[in-house]
């Protein structure tokens, strides 16, 4: 134990040190500082990309394959490591690597398609098709640029003007193509959804294979999530209904409880922020949505469009009517802004807190020594808390759903529909017992034969 | 706000991937790890309420068990009481018959050694007869050798005669 303690000591001890040897190495660090745009890299980080971070190694990317419709309807396929190249950038009197945009431009049909990831633009890090200015368009961009620059200094020299991209200096006019591009976040989409395939399906095999045995260790633990969310809340809540939507609710709750836990993974096979993305919990509301409308009794819609309020508040105004439509709606988008709150909270505050170390660092070596022990040790409690928010969200997104459908599903009389399953249980039970009793009888019987 | 809105291609590719992914562990694999943890959960609740049966049962055989023995060692006592007084009565009853056997044995012994007693009896009466008739028959014989003789016995016996 004393072992591991000084061994964590010896590495604090480094991470101490190490912003001493980064200065004694680059002489001062201010430049760079003067550089650092804390906004910009908080929200690549958070976003989406074309291409997937080489671990270690920022500039490099793993290609990713794009899929975009251009302007007149054409489809067209290409690997995301033609829309940039890597350059040896001179900074400082040091060089290092940095990814730049290249246009990618292909002849079909007899004319040339060119896509670009935007830059200066609208659509910023998104793909876009680029076409050359014509004579007005020209104008219209100068007289934009004029303006801008007469408000004041412009970050980066280009400004931003709506329908045009900057590249290089030169204007064009862009089209954000139908973009289902296989970027970062679909690549570890894909990535989480095969590892749910396959830890479930592993499971499968086992009981297949070994009948009523227990599984064990890493397939035991699989199981008690399992069996934590189907008897705990499934099962709880749904009663006889459990079966038919178990498989919906359960499959949310590993798929978000892989996902959140693949982001919180900094390198490859993780790192992509997916539910801190808006897009996938947005789709997750909408299913829940959909088997809550889809699966809703007659005494859900009932509920909703004539309620058991007094006749005022339903009648000639529908008061009533108007808070229920609004209240189906807002479920689903609660759930979805949720998850997307939390997760995206806390891999932003994760990022912060790393990111003080280079804030800090313009304060001096000792000021950015210290900050560096603190910010780490902040950020592996965050990202420690974070494990723990990744089991809760995926838990409070399936309860939250299950009791959506559950109030949903739910019959007229609330006696009737608590009281069945347990006549239904204890049905059976009394069932089993009396088998129970005549297998005893024979036993016994075999017994006193003997 | 670029966070805040939802991009198209990942809309869509989480649509389908969330789609396939719900049908496939829909049809191949929740039901089955449902209906396994139930069936299993089913069984350990058998075996527990079996193995409560069983020692119930257990308890049950083992009183029985008690019981019988006890009774056994019941009929054992008695019967072994039974085979005393058997035993008693047995010998009493072969003493007595062998008494019996005795007592008819002496009695049967007595009378023939009384017959051959009395046979014995007359037959040495017989002898003695025959003895003394010879004796007298000689001694008759010796003193009638004499007319002398013969003629006072005649006289003797007519003196009798004549005095009866």
């Amino acid at each position: 134990m004393s072992k591991r303690l000084s061994k964590i000591l010896f590495l604090l001890a480094i991470l101490v040190a190490a912003p001493f040897k980064g200065f004694a190495e680059g002489g001062d660090g201010h430049a760079e500082e003067e550089n650092l745009d804390v906004k910009e890299i908080i929200f690549e980080h958070l976003g989406d990309g074309y291409g997937w971070e080489v671990p270690f190694a920022h500039a490099y990317r793993i290609p990713l394959p794009v899929i975009v419709k251009a302007e007149d309807g054409k489809w067209f396929c290409f690997s995301s490591s033609s829309l940039s190249k890597v350059e040896s950038v001179e900074h400082d009197g040091k060089t290092h690597a940095e990814a730049v945009p290249v246009v990618k431009t292909i002849d079909r049909d007899g004319k040339t398609y060119s896509f670009v990831i935007a830059h200066v633009s609208t659509h910023k890090d998104k793909v876009v098709q680029i076409f050359p200015l014509d004579a007005n368009q020209e104008q219209e961009v100068a007289k934009e640029v004029a303006a801008a620059k007469a408000q004041g200094p412009v970050k980066g020299g280009w400004p931003v003007i709506d329908g045009y991209v900057c590249v290089d200096g030169v204007y064009y006019r862009e089209y954000r193509p139908l973009d289902i591009s296989i970027t970062k976040n679909v690549a570890a989409l894909f990535i989480s959804t095969a590892i749910v395939l396959l830890i479930v399906m592993s499971l499968v095999r086992f009981y297949r294979r070994r009948g009523l045995k227990a599984p064990r260790k890493g397939m035991g633990f699989m199981e008690l999530l399992v069996s934590f969310v189907y008897e705990g809340t499934i099962k709880a809540t749904l009663g006889e209904n459990a079966k038919k939507f178990a498989p919906y609710l359960l499959t949310c709750f590993f798929f978000i409880l892989i996902m959140n836990l693949l982001g919180l993974i900094v390198i490859f096979p993780g790192g992509a922020n997916l539910t801190g993305n808006i897009a996938i919990t947005l789709v997750l509301a909408v299913m829940t949505f959909v088997m809550t409308n889809v699966f809703g009794t007659k005494h859900y819609w009932k509920e909703i469009f004539w309620p058991d309020v007094p006749l005022w508040l339903k009648c000639p105004l529908p008061i009533m009517q108007f808070i229920e439509i609004f209240g189906m709606f807002t479920k689903p988008a609660a759930l979805c802004v949720r998850l997307f709150a939390n997760m995206m909270g806390g891999h932003m505050i994760v990022i912060t807190l790393t990111l003080l170390i280079f804030i800090f660092a313009a304060f001096g070596a000792a000021v950015a020594g210290a900050t560096t022990v603190v910010s780490i040790l902040f950020s592996l409690f965050m990202l420690a808390l974070d494990v723990l928010v990744s089991f809760i969200q995926a838990y409070v997104f399936t309860t939250l759903s299950t009791i959506f459908i559950g109030m949903a599903v739910e019959h007229g009389d609330h006696e009737h529909a608590k009281e069945h399953p347990h006549t239904a249980q204890g049905e059976a039970d009394a069932a089993e017992a009396e088998a129970q009793k005549e297998r005893f009888a024979k036993e016994a019987a075999s017994m006193d034969l003997k | 706000m670029e966070l805040f809105t939802p991009d198209f291609g990942l809309v869509f590719w989480m649509f389908i991937a969330f789609i396939l992914l719900f049908l496939v562990l829909a049809k191949w694999g929740w039901p089955v790890i449902i209906k396994s943890m139930e069936s299993r959960a089913n069984t350990i609740d058998q075996g527990v309420e079996d193995a409560r049966k069983a020692k119930e049962q257990l308890d049950n055989a083992r009183e029985e068990a008690k019981k019988y023995v006890e009774e056994a060692q019941a009929k054992q006592a008695e019967m072994l009481r039974d085979a005393a007084k058997m035993k008693t009565e047995i010998i009493e009853q072969a003493k007595q018959e062998a008494a019996e056997a005795a007592r008819r044995e002496m009695d049967a012994a007595k009378l023939s050694i009384e017959q051959a007693r009395k046979e014995a009896e007359l037959q040495f009466r017989n002898e003695v007869g025959k003895f003394s008739i010879d004796i007298a028959e000689k001694m008759v014989r010796d003193q009638m050798k004499s007319d002398d003789a013969q003629k006072r016995l005649v006289d003797k016996l007519l003196d009798e005669i004549e005095k009866n």
